[in-house]
């Protein structure tokens, strides 16, 4: 039957709606070439119509198949497409490695872009009123107060506040933080909010 | 209509479902499409189960290849089951895209009988979904749901859950982004199984 794997591909996207999962090239190898084997099949019997007409459904056929497999193949793109977008926002514009990894190289190359032109248009922001920029991954929910109490989930290393104090964040500490400084790192899931 | 879920993954899976066809004129070398056939070619007036996708596309050639007919699950008997009490019936069984596949055989049901029996069947569950949605026991009243009324439901319950939450302390404390923490679950159970 024609289109099957790219329905596995696809029902393996499906199965995890929430995280990007490794890009499948060797089964779009395999997608690829079935298509590649359906236009040269088609591509002999469209010859062939001329002597018997009959051939001409069974081309029909195939190139049914053909533009399935395409628009399956870019569904699946473009539902990754939305995800690596949604990778900026939620990691940041650098990704940790075993991120980066499950992308492709294509993919990696879209990312880096979408991330500088999110980056250049976020500078735009505000300048004709005198302010340079507004960064618009931050706040996404309204601020409550201006320091919070926050408990470190991870080993993480030195951060430097705005004021110069260089604090320490340990597994399991607890710290007492200006909000602006941290909710960056909560949203990557490093510092945890306590209430 | 054809085109307007293009991208989407949910439609490409509906219409991944098969339906009964009936093949108007002679295909050769497709002899596979239908497994009862021992021939290379299909001969013309072949019964076969075949994916929408490729129904429609045959469909709407000129002249049209395929002659479509209602699956099981849409004739007669089984709408009378739907017109009578929808709300006994597990759409989960029945067919999960019960209602987008519904759309797709609509048009080929001349008697037009199938999209009343859609809009009949959604009128009469609606009260099931909303008690499926604020249901402490989510996990029974989601069983029956079909894959969309499900998606309905979980948000129906998301959105309750987080104006009860706002309702009752009126602050809301900064989380961690979706994919990271989805992300690092998987992770750790990857790691779990080595």
């Amino acid at each position: 039957m024609f289109a099957e794997k790219v329905i596995e591909l696809l029902k393996e996207t499906e199965r995890n709606p929430e995280t990007i999962d490794q890009f499948n090239d060797e089964k779009i190898r395999q997608i690829l070439e079935e298509m590649q084997l359906l236009f040269k099949m088609n591509m002999n019997d469209a010859n062939a119509t001329m002597d018997n007409k009959a051939l001409w459904t069974t081309v029909q056929v195939r190139h049914s198949a053909l533009e399935r497999n395409k628009r399956c193949l870019l569904a699946y793109l473009y539902n990754r497409m939305n995800k690596i977008k949604t990778l900026r926002w939620e990691f940041g514009s650098v990704l940790p490695l075993d991120v980066r990894e499950l992308l492709a190289d294509e993919e990696y190359d879209w990312f880096t872009k979408y991330s500088s032109n999110l980056a250049t248009y976020m500078r735009s922001l505000g300048q004709d009123t005198g302010y340079n920029g507004i960064d618009l991954t931050e706040n996404l929910k309204p601020p409550k107060s201006l320091y919070i109490e926050v408990l470190c989930v991870l080993d993480y290393g030195k951060l430097e506040l705005e004021d110069g104090d260089v604090i320490m964040l340990k597994k399991n500490s607890r710290h007492f933080l200006p909000t602006t400084e941290c909710q960056t790192l909560i949203r990557q899931g490093i510092l945890k909010q306590i209430t | 209509m054809e085109f307007s879920n293009y991208l989407s993954i949910t439609d490409i899976l509906v219409t991944n479902e098969r339906i009964p066809c009936k093949f108007l004129h002679d295909l050769p070398k497709m002899g596979f499409l239908d497994p009862s056939a021992a021939d290379d070619d299909l001969k013309a007036g072949t019964n076969a189960e075949i994916p929408i996708w490729l129904a429609e596309s045959l469909y709407t050639r000129r002249p049209p290849l395929v002659n479509v007919e209602l699956p099981k699950t849409y004739k007669d008997s089984y709408r009378e089951i739907l017109n009578a009490d929808a709300c006994t019936v597990d759409l989960h069984k029945l067919g999960q895209h019960f209602y987008e596949l519904g759309c797709y055989v609509a048009k080929h049901d001349i008697k037009g009988e199938v999209g009343s029996t859609l809009i009949n069947t959604l009128r009469q569950r609606f009260r099931m979904l909303l008690s499926a949605s604020v249901a402490t026991d989510s996990i029974s009243a989601m069983q029956p749901l079909s894959a969309s009324e499900r998606l309905q439901a979980a948000a129906a319950a998301r959105t309750e859950r987080n104006l009860a939450s706002w309702l009752q302390r009126g602050d809301c404390p900064l989380t961690t982004a979706n994919m990271v923490a989805n992300h690092r679950k998987r992770k750790r159970a990857e790691m779990e199984m080595f």
